[in-house]
């Protein structure tokens, strides 16, 4: 018993230090937030302001509103999409992996492969697509292009949470004449729901903090996502410390609300990836 | 209803280098309106042979017919399950989790777009039959095991199929609401006159669904006839153990009699083989300290070993007083304590002899 304490001592001493040292930059970046420029610069960055001010914030909210505003109108969209895309492709390839192994196998690797390849490789063919069919510097393109990329990493995220479905209940709804459209809006995804859920949190979160693809895909001001104006702070005469602070801030906000909101979704997600995950 | 027929069916798994022959040039007919009822061990071949019949497994080989149609052919399925208008009740029910026992049970109506009304109507008519009305707004998980069977069963019917199919649907249920539950599923069935097939590895289902029945041994069919046919006259060892209670003993042959430790069994033809395995059904049997009995034959004096009673019948386990290793399942009227020596009658021509490798031989 005693040696057990112990031993829960430890574990729970390592936890708390890990968890330290990945607080401390978003600590630094919450209280320098609050200091004057000056002070941001001549104090220590783990020391709390003397002078509690939000006038950074005050600053910085006008040039942030428009990214974010931006962001939330790229990023939701491509989590939905590809995660309902992502799912209905999973579905296929769990249905076809009985009768069809080869297509199923196939088409599995093809969306592996897509999902490790870097999108930097890419850039020119894409680049090119978007210009040719007007789509770049614009709303619509850069959804496209996200889409393209995380619609493979949703299908296979989706194609682990979907074997958790029991095969007799596709193939009961079958016998109930039920269409593959049925089967899946009314078995199969309120079914994966919390694995659905996950999946979402994790690609709104990616296309959130994806810097690449908005740099390159859009050149006017007004498209600018959050990483980009983000970034932006930091400019080439010198940079502002305490509203690059107050801007990182306000970038994380949104993921911040939304994981809490949704987070324990995540936690049981990334649950189910390590117990019942399988046929994958 | 329809008539199904089922002529050289072969499924053969293949997983990795592994080749399973899980049916085996299988052919069997039921009648429209027939009940036929599918009996082997698990691993045996019976679930496989329903599920290609309800068009969920494509055959390797061979036709599967309903009504003259063909609907499977070699690597094909020709009429998918959803047109084949049958209904199967799986082991483990299937349910839902994500929608109430109505839903559940309204699911196959609302494919086939049906107004609201008429579901309505089916579905409290088939809940008022099944006794379950009041469980109709739960989910599955908060309802009992055997609810859940008749919701199943609610949700097998309400379309009106044409074939039911049943995989070892009482299995899953307690003792002592299985009897219940296989008497409403008969009487269903013979209201209804819906052609039925019925999967188990349990002979008390088989007998009170099934008309005829086959027993599935490897793969392959080893004997189709009626319920009490097979019972009485099966063609091996293993027929008989799958359709009850039997005692198997081995004996050894000499003249007219057939040896087994100090008892001794007259037999008046004759048998070419020095050893022979006897089968006789505990209820053949019985024991007495009178040394007649009326159409009994008395064959010697065992001893009680254990004695239990279950449903209304006292269970003995006797020994031959000679040797303690061999033992007798009896059935008995009275309780009789454990350690009495007494006779034990058999009637023999109920007897049924194997020869080593199990066949038949009379």
């Amino acid at each position: 018993m005693n040696s057990r304490l112990i031993k829960y001592i430890i574990l729970e001493i390592i936890a708390i230090i890990i968890a330290i040292f990945w607080l401390i930059p978003l600590y630094s970046m919450l209280i320098n937030g609050f200091k004057t420029n000056f002070e941001a610069t001549a104090t220590p960055v783990l020391l709390p302001p003397k002078v509690f001010t939000i006038s950074s914030y005050i600053t910085v909210w006008g040039e942030m509103k428009r990214p974010l505003i931006n962001s939330i109108i790229i990023a939701i969209p491509v989590a939905f999409i590809s995660t309902i895309f992502g799912e209905m492709a999973a579905y296929f390839f769990y249905v076809v992996s009985e009768r069809m192994p080869a297509v199923s196998n196939t088409g599995f690797s093809i969306i592996s492969l897509a999902t490790f390849i870097p999108y930097q490789a890419t850039l020119l063919p894409l680049i090119e697509l978007e210009a040719s069919w007007g789509l770049f510097n614009s709303y619509q393109g850069l959804i496209f292009a996200l889409l393209i990329f995380y619609m493979p990493t949703a299908a296979l995220l989706m194609s682990i949470f979907i074997p958790v479905i029991p095969k007799y209940l596709i193939e009961a709804a079958r016998i109930d004449k039920a269409s593959d459209w049925t089967v899946f809006w009314k078995v199969v995804f309120p079914l994966t729901i919390p694995g659905f859920l996950a999946t979402m949190i994790f690609v709104f979160i990616e296309s959130w903090n994806n810097f690449f693809m908005p740099l390159v895909l859009t050149s006017s001001p007004s498209l600018r996502l959050i990483p980009v104006a983000e970034r932006a702070f930091t400019g080439g005469y010198g940079t502002l410390y305490n509203d690059s602070y107050a801007a990182a801030v306000i970038a994380s906000i949104v993921p911040l609300v939304v994981f809490i909101i949704l987070g324990r979704y995540f936690i049981r997600g990334l649950a189910a990836l390590g117990g019942g995950a399988k046929g994958v | 209803m329809v008539k199904v027929k089922v002529k050289d069916l072969t499924k053969i798994f293949k997983k990795g280098k592994n080749i399973v022959v899980a049916n085996d040039k299988i052919s069997l007919e039921v009648d429209d309106g027939a009940t036929f009822g599918i009996l082997g061990e698990s691993g045996g071949g019976k679930t496989t042979l329903l599920r290609q019949i309800a068009g969920l497994e494509v055959p390797t080989d061979g036709y599967i017919y309903f009504d003259e149609k063909v609907v499977s052919a070699p690597n094909k399925i020709i009429v998918e399950p959803e047109n084949r208008n049958l209904s199967l009740v799986f082991q483990n029910w299937a349910l839902y989790p994500n929608m109430t026992i109505y839903d559940n049970i309204a699911f196959p109506l609302k494919n086939l777009k049906m107004p609201k009304s008429e579901i309505d109507k089916r579905v409290i008519e088939i809940s008022e039959t099944l006794n379950i009305k009041q469980v109709l707004k739960h989910y599955p998980r908060e309802v009992s095991g055997g609810q859940m069977q008749r919701a199943a069963l609610a949700r097998a019917l309400v379309k009106n199929p044409s074939l039911l199919l049943l995989d070892e649907p009482f299995s899953n249920l307690d003792a002592q609401i299985r009897d219940s539950a296989r008497a409403l599923v008969r009487k269903i069935q013979k209201e209804l006159n819906l052609t039925t097939i019925i999967v188990s590895h349990d002979p008390a289902d088989i007998f009170s669904i099934a008309e005829d029945a086959g027993v599935i041994v490897r793969g392959k069919f080893v004997q189709i006839g009626n319920v009490s046919e097979l019972y009485n006259d099966p063609i091996s060892e293993t027929v008989s153990k799958l359709l009850g209670d039997i005692n198997i003993v081995e004996g050894e042959v000499k003249g007219r009699t057939i040896v087994i430790g100090n008892l001794a069994i007259p037999f008046d033809k004759k048998i070419d083989l020095t050893e022979v395995k006897v089968g006789v059904r505990p209820e053949d049997m019985r024991i007495s300290q009178t040394e007649t009995i009326k159409n009994y034959v008395n064959i010697g004096k065992v001893k009680v070993k254990v004695s239990s009673y279950s449903a209304g019948i006292f269970k003995l386990i006797v020994s031959p007083i000679s040797d303690e290793s061999i033992e007798f399942s009896v059935n008995s009227e009275t309780h009789i304590r454990p350690g009495i020596e007494a006779f034990l009658f058999i009637r023999p021509e109920k007897m049924k002899l194997f020869d080593s490798s199990g066949n038949r031989i009379m």
